[in-house]
């Protein structure tokens, strides 16, 4: 070795080390960002071509123009902004009580392994009735207004609440309970201070499924009977052949979703500080 | 010297587990006394009952049969008056170092003020001043077993019950906190039950060592440890140190060829 070294001249420029892997220019945010815009255009490039290609009927598919064209009425006009406000209110409000009646059932099960088992085949009974079924009679009791479409909302978040609380806290940490146990704490000490907070994670896992159940109750319940929000938006304009407005209703829904998203983002970021200092650091590979 | 004064007496205590042959026996007729500010260490082979020991001690477990005294007076358990240290450091992830350290003060409903001025006291003494507001996955094993002794002894219990607190740690760091845990206990004056694997440790820091034999545990033999140092480092070099570390590691020897 020390031979070469010396003997030899330096040719051999130095090989940079494996596991230090090149970043590509566009693995940044922005780059990211600017890559993925770029998808999107070419899509709706595409749609537009073909559309005056004549290979997409503009009837039955819409067209970007068309959509954009749509939009920018239905956004003058203050109609999308109304059917979106009336929506998300629908849509949050049933995910916040569905998920905090769920959330605290499925907990308070903790305290009585025998009521748990008692009621657990009910729950399994009752979570596996595709809930979007019971939206007609939903409607029959609750009227064709807002309270009708928020409980759709709360039968769809509730049970994936109460059952992920529930699991959570049968899971929890039984030496953080014995510690505890140990010190002298009561049941309530035991189910508030190593309980609850061990069950956080699920539960607010639970909120990302949910928050998209929320808005699917509200939709769903629009469709069945409502003069407003995005779900009627959506039928009414579908039953008159209007694809543009249709698509603007989807594409509201999928901005709606998305941001409902990032705020989850936010609120688990926010409830669970501690979290952060393991997943913010994922292993390279 | 004063005569010695015999603060916990654990008699006749007996627990089997439901196991798939049937039950089995892990403590059968167990006796030993532990005297007021005593330090005694536990040893014995694996998963011959000391940790159950522990948890019938701390009120986690009910014992089959046998009785426990504590300063005269028969009790259930020492529930809410130990200070129960887990084989494993068991810091609640989602509270900070602070937070951990509160957590037996909280349970009795101690005022918030005077616990948090409280637990500064001990952090700082313990090296962690500065380490409050930090989350237990940012620390080191040494500095998690540490927050876990603080939160064991700030609850001011009558007995310290220490499950191997220091088995995951390296050697100078376990020398460290040995040195640590010697002085807070003689600062507080408090009686601790060591259960260890390492009989260096147990000779280092005890003034007794409880031998257990295999399942079900018995206590096979006692041994007093005379040995007068100021710190676990200074007692590795007494002259007594190798006599009792060959006895005990004799001692252990036997019964392993007795049981397997
Ligand atoms: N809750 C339980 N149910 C059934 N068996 C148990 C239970 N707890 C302990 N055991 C059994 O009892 C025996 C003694 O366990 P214990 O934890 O007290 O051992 P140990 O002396 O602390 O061992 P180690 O030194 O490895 O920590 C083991 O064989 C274990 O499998
Ligand atoms: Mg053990």
């Amino acid at each position: 070795m020390s031979l070469v070294m010396s003997g030899a001249p330096a040719r051999k420029k130095a090989v940079p080390r494996k596991s230090r892997k090149k970043r590509s220019t566009f693995d940044t945010t922005l780059g990211r960002a600017m890559l993925q815009l770029l998808g999107v255009a070419i899509f709706f490039a595409l749609w537009e071509a073909g559309v005056h290609a004549g290979y997409i009927s503009a009837f039955l598919m819409g067209s970007p123009s068309g959509i954009f064209a749509t939009s920018y009425k239905l956004i003058l006009s203050g109609e999308l902004l109304s059917d979106s406000w009336y929506t998300l209110f629908e849509a949050i409000l049933g995910f916040i009580i569905g998920t905090i009646f769920g959330s605290l059932f499925g907990l308070a099960l903790w305290y009585s392994v025998f009521v748990a088992k008692l009621v657990e085949p009910f729950i399994v009974a009752i979570n596996s009735v595709p809930k979007i079924a019971l939206a007609p009679i939903v409607v029959l009791w609750f009227g064709t207004g807002l309270i009708s479409k928020i409980a759709l909302a709360v039968s769809l978040t509730a049970l994936v609440a109460l059952i992920a609380a529930y699991q959570a806290a049968k899971d929890a940490d039984v030496d953080l309970q014995s510690l505890m146990i140990s010190m002298g704490a009561d049941k309530h000490q035991v189910f508030w201070k190593a309980v609850v907070p061990s069950t956080l994670p699920s539960i607010i896992a639970t909120f990302r499924i949910n928050i998209g159940f929320g808005l699917v109750g509200a939709v769903v319940g629009e469709f069945i009977s409502s003069q407003r929000g995005l779900g009627h938006m959506i039928f009414l304009a579908s039953s008159l052949y209007d694809l543009n407005s249709v698509w603007v209703g989807l594409f509201t829904l999928m901005i709606l979703g998305f941001v409902l998203y990032y705020v989850i983002d936010i609120i688990e970021r926010t409830l669970l500080p501690w979290k952060q200092a393991t997943t913010s650091h994922q292993v390279q590979v | 010297m004063p005569p010695k004064q015999i603060q916990l007496t654990v008699q006749n205590i007996s627990k089997s587990f439901a196991g798939k042959g049937g039950d089995f026996n892990v403590l059968d007729d167990l006796t030993f006394t532990i005297n007021e500010s005593d330090f005694v260490s536990i040893i014995g082979p694996s998963g011959c009952g000391k940790t159950t020991i522990f948890n019938i001690i701390a009120g986690l477990l009910e014992p089959d049969g046998g009785t426990i005294t504590y300063r005269g007076e028969e009790i259930e358990s020492l529930r809410g008056r130990v200070g129960y240290m887990m084989q494993k450091d068991l810091l609640f992830p989602w509270r900070t170092v602070m937070g951990n350290v509160l957590l037996g003060l909280e349970t009795r409903g101690v005022d918030q003020k005077e616990a948090e001025e409280k637990a500064r006291e001990y952090l700082k003494q313990f090296g962690l001043a500065g380490f409050e507001n930090a989350y237990p996955k940012t620390l080191s094993g040494g500095m998690r077993q540490r927050v876990a002794l603080i939160r064991t002894l700030i609850m001011d219990p009558d007995i310290l019950l220490l499950d191997e607190p220091f088995s995951a740690l390296d050697y100078q760091t376990r020398l460290y906190l040995e040195g640590v845990l010697k002085d807070a206990v003689q600062t507080y004056n408090k009686t601790v039950i060591l259960v260890t694997h390492d009989i260096d440790e147990a000779v280092a820091l005890s003034k007794r060592v409880v031998v257990l034999s295999g399942r079900p545990a018995r206590v096979k033999v006692v041994h007093e440890i005379d040995i007068e140092a100021t710190s676990p480092i200074t007692a590795r070099n007494d002259v007594k140190f190798s006599t009792y570390f060959k006895t005990l590691c004799a001692e252990l020897d036997i019964q392993t060829e007795k049981t397997s």
